[in-house]
C-alpha cells in the first residue's frame, strides 16, 4: 500500500518535473541546456566583476571562494522562494487530477531549481578551478552539509512563502525588498567572526547564516574560525519545514479556481 | 459508491461569507447517471469539484470506493501552454497509461488532426472541450463527473460522445449538470437540484424539469 503509494508520486513528481521543463524552457534542447546556463549567466558575470572591483583578499580570506560560496546560495534562494509566490493558484490547473497534489506540483519545481543550482555550482567551480581562483573545500564533507543545509532551508523558505503568497497579497509585495535585505543580512557577505559579539549571536540564531558558516568552514577549513552548529540548524530547519508543510496543507483550503 | 455527506461550501469574496451549499448531501452507486440541475451561479460546478477533491469543502465528507474522474469541463486538467501532444504525455504519465494508446485514441476521437501540436492556448473553447472530453474517456473511470461540457462541439461530435459515454460505458457511474433536457430524462434515474444553496433530490425528472423550469 504504501509502495504502491511511493510509486504513484513518483511517477507524477517525474511528469510534473517534464512538464515544468517544457512549459518554461519549451521542447527544443537549448531548454535544457539554458536550464544549466541560466544560473551560471546570472553567476559568472557577478562574480568577475567584484573580483575586478575589489581586493582580492578580504579578511585575509581570498575572495573567489568566498563569493562563489555566498552568491550560488542566494541564487538558489531567489529562484525557489520567486517561483513559490502564487504557485497554487499558477497550478491550480493540475490539481483537478487528484493524483496531484500541492506538495508534487512544490516538489517537482523544487527539484528542477536545485538540480540546476547543482549543476549551475559544479559548472562554476570548475570553471574558477581551471583558471586558479579557486582550491578544492578543505573539508568536503562539511561543504556538502553545509549546502545540503542551504537547500533544505531555501526549500522550507519557499513553501513558507508560497503557501502565505495565497493568503495575503502582502507576501507578494514584501518579497521584493526582502529578498534584497536578505543579501545584506544572510551571511553572503560575512563571516560570524568578523561581527561583534551582540551581533554575532544574534545572527547564529538565523538558519541560513549557520549554513553558511558550515560550507565556509568546509572551504577554508582551519584557516577560518566559523561558529556553526549542525544540531541546532537541523532542528531549526525542521520547525520551519513542519510549519511550511502545514501552511501549504492550510492554503489548499483558501484556494478558489475559476 | 462515491457519496457526498453534509456538505457546505462557503467562498469569501470581498471580506464576506458567502455560502454556495448548504448541507447537501448525495450517494451514487455503481452504474447509477444522476443530473445536476441548477440556474448559473447555484453551485453545480462546486459540488461537481467536491465530488472530484479539486476543492476541499468547508464542513462534511467525500468518499468513495470507486475511481472517480476528474471533472470534466471548459476548464481545469489541462496546461495552455502545453500542445495538445505534451498534454497528453502529462495524462498518460500520471494515470500510467501508454502514451501511444492514449493519443490514438484521442486522435480518433476529438479529430483535431495536426493541432494536437499546436499549444492549447490557440484551441477555440469548443476544440478544447472536445480534446479535455477525449482525454478523459481515454482514461478508465468508474464513475465520470461532467460539468455541462456535454453540449461541446458540432452534431456529430456530440451524437459520438453520447455513444461513447452512455452506450459504451452504459455500465459506469456518471454525475453529470447540464442544461439539456433530452440527454437528462433518457439517460439519469435521478436528478438533484440545487438553489440558493439547498439541494433536492427528484426520481421523477418531469417533476424535477418542471421545478427546473421554474426557479
Amino acid at each position: 500500500m504504501f509502495w504502491r503509494g511511493f510509486q504513484v508520486q513518483r511517477r507524477v513528481v517525474g511528469a510534473l518535473l517534464i512538464r515544468e521543463i517544457y512549459s518554461r524552457f519549451g521542447r527544443e534542447t537549448i531548454g535544457f541546456a539554458w536550464l544549466i546556463a541560466e544560473p551560471l549567466v546570472f553567476a559568472i558575470p557577478v562574480l568577475f566583476t567584484w573580483r575586478a572591483i575589489r581586493n582580492p583578499h578580504e579578511h585575509g580570506l581570498p575572495l573567489m571562494p568566498f563569493l562563489w560560496s555566498g552568491y550560488l546560495p542566494i541564487l538558489l534562494f531567489r529562484h525557489l522562494g520567486g517561483r513559490a509566490l502564487l504557485f497554487i493558484r499558477a497550478n491550480a490547473t493540475l490539481l483537478y487530477h487528484r493524483r496531484v497534489t500541492i506538495f508534487d506540483v512544490f516538489l517537482g519545481r523544487a527539484l528542477l531549481e536545485i538540480g540546476g543550482n547543482l549543476t549551475a555550482l559544479l559548472v562554476s567551480f570548475a570553471v574558477f578551478y581551471c583558471i586558479g581562483e579557486m582550491e578544492v573545500p578543505k573539508d568536503l564533507p562539511m561543504f556538502y552539509l553545509g549546502y545540503f543545509y542551504m537547500i533544505w532551508w531555501c526549500v522550507a523558505a519557499a513553501m513558507i512563502i508560497g503557501a502565505l503568497s495565497e493568503r495575503s497579497e502582502w507576501v507578494e509585495k514584501i518579497w521584493q525588498p526582502y529578498s534584497y535585505l536578505y543579501l545584506m543580512f544572510s551571511g553572503f557577505f560575512y563571516l560570524a567572526d568578523w561581527l561583534p559579539l551582540g551581533l554575532r549571536n544574534a545572527a547564529l540564531y538565523q538558519p541560513y547564516t549557520q549554513a553558511y558558516e558550515i560550507i565556509r568552514g568546509g572551504i577554508f577549513g582551519t584557516t577560518v574560525r566559523t561558529y556553526g552548529d549542525p544540531l541546532y540548524t537541523a532542528f531549526a530547519l525542521a520547525i520551519l519545514t513542519v510549519l511550511g508543510l502545514w501552511l501549504m496543507h492550510e492554503a489548499r483550503k483558501f484556494l478558489v479556481l475559476e | 459508491m462515491i457519496s457526498a455527506v453534509d456538505i457546505t461550501k462557503d467562498y469569501w469574496t470581498e471580506g464576506r461569507v458567502h455560502r454556495v451549499l448548504s448541507n447537501v448531501s448525495l450517494t451514487v452507486g455503481r452504474g447509477e447517471k444522476v443530473a445536476l440541475l441548477g440556474r448559473n451561479g447555484s453551485g453545480k460546478s462546486t459540488l461537481i469539484r467536491l465530488l472530484g477533491r479539486v476543492e476541499l469543502p468547508t464542513s462534511g465528507i467525500v468518499e468513495q470506493t470507486m475511481s472517480v474522474s476528474w471533472p470534466i469541463g471548459w476548464a481545469g486538467g489541462v496546461h495552455p501552454i502545453l500542445t495538445g501532444n505534451d498534454n497528453m504525455r502529462f495524462i498518460a504519465r500520471i494515470y500510467d497509461k501508454p502514451f501511444d494508446e492514449l493519443k490514438a485514441y484521442v486522435e480518433d476521437f476529438a479529430e483535431l488532426g495536426k493541432f494536437l501540436s499546436e499549444p492549447l492556448r490557440t484551441y477555440s473553447a469548443g476544440m478544447r472541450a472536445r480534446f479535455v472530453f477525449a482525454l478523459s474517456l481515454a482514461i478508465d473511470f468508474d464513475c465520470y463527473l461532467i460539468d455541462e461540457v456535454m453540449a461541446a462541439g458540432d452534431q456529430r461530435f456530440q451524437r459520438r460522445s453520447h455513444e461513447e459515454l452512455f452506450e459504451k460505458r452504459a455500465d459506469r457511474s456518471m454525475i453529470v449538470a447540464s442544461h439539456v433536457a433530452e440527454i437528462v430524462k433518457s439517460y439519469c434515474s435521478r436528478a438533484l437540484i440545487l438553489h440558493r444553496g439547498r439541494s433536492k433530490m427528484f426520481t421523477d425528472l418531469d417533476l424535477a424539469f418542471d421545478i427546473y423550469n421554474d426557479l
